[in-house]
């Protein structure tokens, strides 16, 4: 691999910057009044630092709770997602059946339709099957993803069919390789598609406020975005939250950072 | 890579105990909510109230008001439907075939801005009016020297506002952003119209005054103190006008009582004086109701509520811990501290003629007309069109919707 040089490092940085700013920004404005937030002159840095909006924001809700509702809804989703789309790309990847390619088109098709186009329907699927309003909604439904497993498929294409074949004649069963070869060699994919899968479920907003209908199940994004009413904005509770909500993904990205890198450049996929 | 597995499957299976843990099945009503300052605190007071005096569990569950209308249809279209809901006038319109009618739930006769179904059956129960009101910067004004009535004294016209309000202009640059500021909404620009003395439908639905020149005159004036930078076109960006008045940078906010309590923590002097008027005075009432939807598997419990929270003593409570403008008809609702300035709201309702207040009724049933009139006033106030254009414009798309 080409070394890199000094002028990539200088382009990497000037981007760095402009991908950057506007975060740095919202957590600084984080620890600024309402008067400062909206100041004809803003500044970059707090001209008077408070921790009144952090202290305003959590008195407001139960954001222990939502936190909590957040995390779990992630996490599981993200163990189901793996699970599942690492299956469904190895078979889609390595097994040869009649009509693959069409049911591979008519999973990538979906991507085609926006949620708020089929939210009834999948509303009322919900319904039948005794999901509204608990979390198995924000868990489930969202765990297959066609990106998921669009993602698992192109990555395992790049491992040879021969050494699958080659376990296969050693007397291996098909979950032995799904196992001890599929799995170990798509670590890179399944960093990716974890942290893919975690930001989008940590992220969700449209889905929690259709399919759930309780405060008690809110998650996170449900409860900041009820700072705006009707005639009034409560800008300030938003940024808080909003600058304290980003931690769970920084920490998420720094541990799998590696792989993601990894996983983003072998399948093909972009952020 | 087999134990890392075996140990987020682990993982699952504990955090799906914990999704699993269903409810308490015990019944227990829901109310779909949003909120602008203190009502969603003052309303969870009288459902524990409620709970106390009859062992009913209501859950205030509060939405984002942007995403309101699409939860309420997304509810209702997948047979869901909220056992109770605050709505607008919008929202009644909008499902008025899916709320239950309230006939004989509760004596309609001692509330104001009801609403009706087909059947000509009360469908809500009104919990708050909203009037249009006027708030100054009054630390701003007095460094600029700016004159404006109090209650009481001479209303001011519209050539004098501007003419006050100018003398903010030389603090542009330094403390003052804009002289004022707009809430962009229709209801802020109606009361305008009443004001240069004409009403939108002569014959309602089919003959208008919309493009009449007292209407012209209205829209005109407005326009030009957007391109006169008399006032901050940054709503139409997006910006929330009430941010911006916070700002301490604006020497007044067109906008609404609903403002008086969620301005008690600024950190200037303000208060509410009375709107200017050209040829008479006027404002125009909104407000939120109570409605109970049909399908919701508990419509008896819900009725029951609502006839509870409409005695008199329960609306009160609601109507004078916000503080809100009663809808209850002789009710003596002690506003507290906000006392000063509810009088001018109270006063500028007082000054509007009944006709008026018929004629926004009237408007408020077409569907769809507030983001068309929020449209105009865009489209005129950026020069996208002539008042008298977007006026005409209005017209026809107001008289095309209903019929």
């Amino acid at each position: 691999m080409r070394k890199a040089t000094w002028y990539m490092y200088a382009v990497a940085i000037f981007f760095a910057f402009f991908f950057l700013v506007p975060t740095i920004y919202i957590i600084f404005s984080a620890f600024k009044p309402m008067a400062e937030l909206f100041s004809t002159n803003p500044t970059f840095i707090p001209r008077n630092w408070t921790f009144d909006n952090f202290t305003n924001a959590l008195n407001r809700g139960n954001f222990s709770l939502y936190i909590f509702n957040t995390f779990l809804v992630a996490i599981s989703s993200t163990v189901i997602a793996v699970i599942i789309n690492t299956m469904a790309g190895y078979a889609l990847s390595k097994f040869r059946f009649k009509g693959e390619n069409v049911i591979m088109l008519l999973i990538l098709s979906t991507i085609m339709l926006p949620l708020e186009v089929i939210m009834v329907p999948i509303f009322s699927v919900l319904r039948f099957f005794g999901l509204y309003n608990s979390l198995w909604a924000l868990i489930i439904p969202p765990a297959a993803t066609p990106t998921g497993i669009f993602l698992m498929r192109q990555y395992l294409l790049t491992i040879p069919d021969e050494v699958i074949q080659s376990a296969r004649i050693d007397g291996a069963s098909e979950w032995r390789i799904f196992w001890s070869i599929i799995l170990p060699n798509a670590k890179p994919a399944i960093a990716t598609l974890s942290i893919f899968s975690f930001m989008w479920r940590w992220n969700d907003y449209v889905w929690p406020l259709i399919a759930i209908n309780s405060p008690r199940k809110y998650t996170l994004q449900l409860a900041i975005a009820n700072f705006s009413g009707e005639f009034g904005i409560d800008y300030n509770s938003i940024i808080a939250m909003s600058a304290l909500a980003m931690i769970p993904m920084l920490i998420v990205f720094i541990i799998f950072q590696r792989q993601f890198v990894q996983g983003t450049v072998e399948s093909g996929m972009k952020g | 890579m087999k134990r890392i597995f075996s140990l987020v499957v682990a993982v699952l299976l504990v955090f799906s105990l914990g999704a699993c843990n269903k409810e308490q099945e015990v019944k227990e009503l829901q109310m779909l909510w949003w909120s602008d300052g203190t009502e969603g605190a003052v309303m969870q007071t009288l459902l524990t109230q409620y709970e106390t005096a009859t062992g009913i569990k209501i859950e205030l569950v509060e939405i984002p008001y942007a995403d309101y209308e699409a939860r309420l249809a997304t509810m209702i279209s997948g047979g869901e439907s909220p056992t109770l809901a605050r709505v607008t006038e919008g929202h009644l319109n909008n499902f008025k075939n899916q709320i239950v009618s309230l006939k004989g739930v509760y004596d309609s006769s001692g509330f104001t801005n009801l609403f009706y179904n087909e059947a000509n059956e009360v469908i809500s129960l009104p919990m708050d009016i909203t009037a249009n009101g006027l708030f100054v910067n009054t630390e701003l004004l007095a460094k600029y020297d700016v004159n404006y009535p109090k209650l009481g004294d001479p209303v001011w016209t519209w050539d004098e506002f501007e003419v006050e309000m100018n003398k903010l202009r030389a603090g542009v640059g330094s403390d003052v952003n804009f002289p004022g500021v707009f809430d962009p909404q229709a209801h802020r620009f109606f009361p305008m119209i009443y004001q240069h003395g004409t009403k939108i439908w002569n014959t309602p639905y089919s003959a208008s005054n919309l493009t009449s020149a007292p209407a012209v005159k209205a829209l005109t004036r407005l326009v030009n103190f957007y391109q006169g930078d008399l006032i901050d076109d940054a709503v139409f960006a997006g910006s929330n006008a009430a941010a911006l008045f916070r700002t301490g940078a604006y020497g007044f906010h067109m906008s609404g009582n609903w403002n008086v309590s969620s301005y008690q923590d600024l950190d200037f002097d303000w208060e509410v004086v009375p709107m200017p008027k050209d040829a008479n005075r006027a404002t125009i009432l909104g407000g939120k109701s109570m409605a109970a939807f049909k399908n919701s598997k508990a419509e008896k419990e819900a009725t029951d509520f609502i006839a509870w929270l409409a005695k008199g003593e329960n609306h009160d409570k609601f109507t004078g811990g916000v503080p809100y403008l009663t809808p209850r008809l002789g009710a003596n609702v002690d506003y507290g501290a906000f006392a000063d300035n509810y009088a001018v709201f109270l006063d500028e309702i007082a000054a509007t003629d009944a006709s008026y207040v018929q004629d926004w009724l009237t408007q408020v049933m077409i569907p769809g007309m507030y983001p068309m009139i929020n449209e105009a006033i865009r489209k005129a106030a950026a020069a996208e069109a002539t008042p008298l254009e977007v006026l005409t414009e209005l017209e026809t798309l107001l008289k095309d919707t209903m019929k």
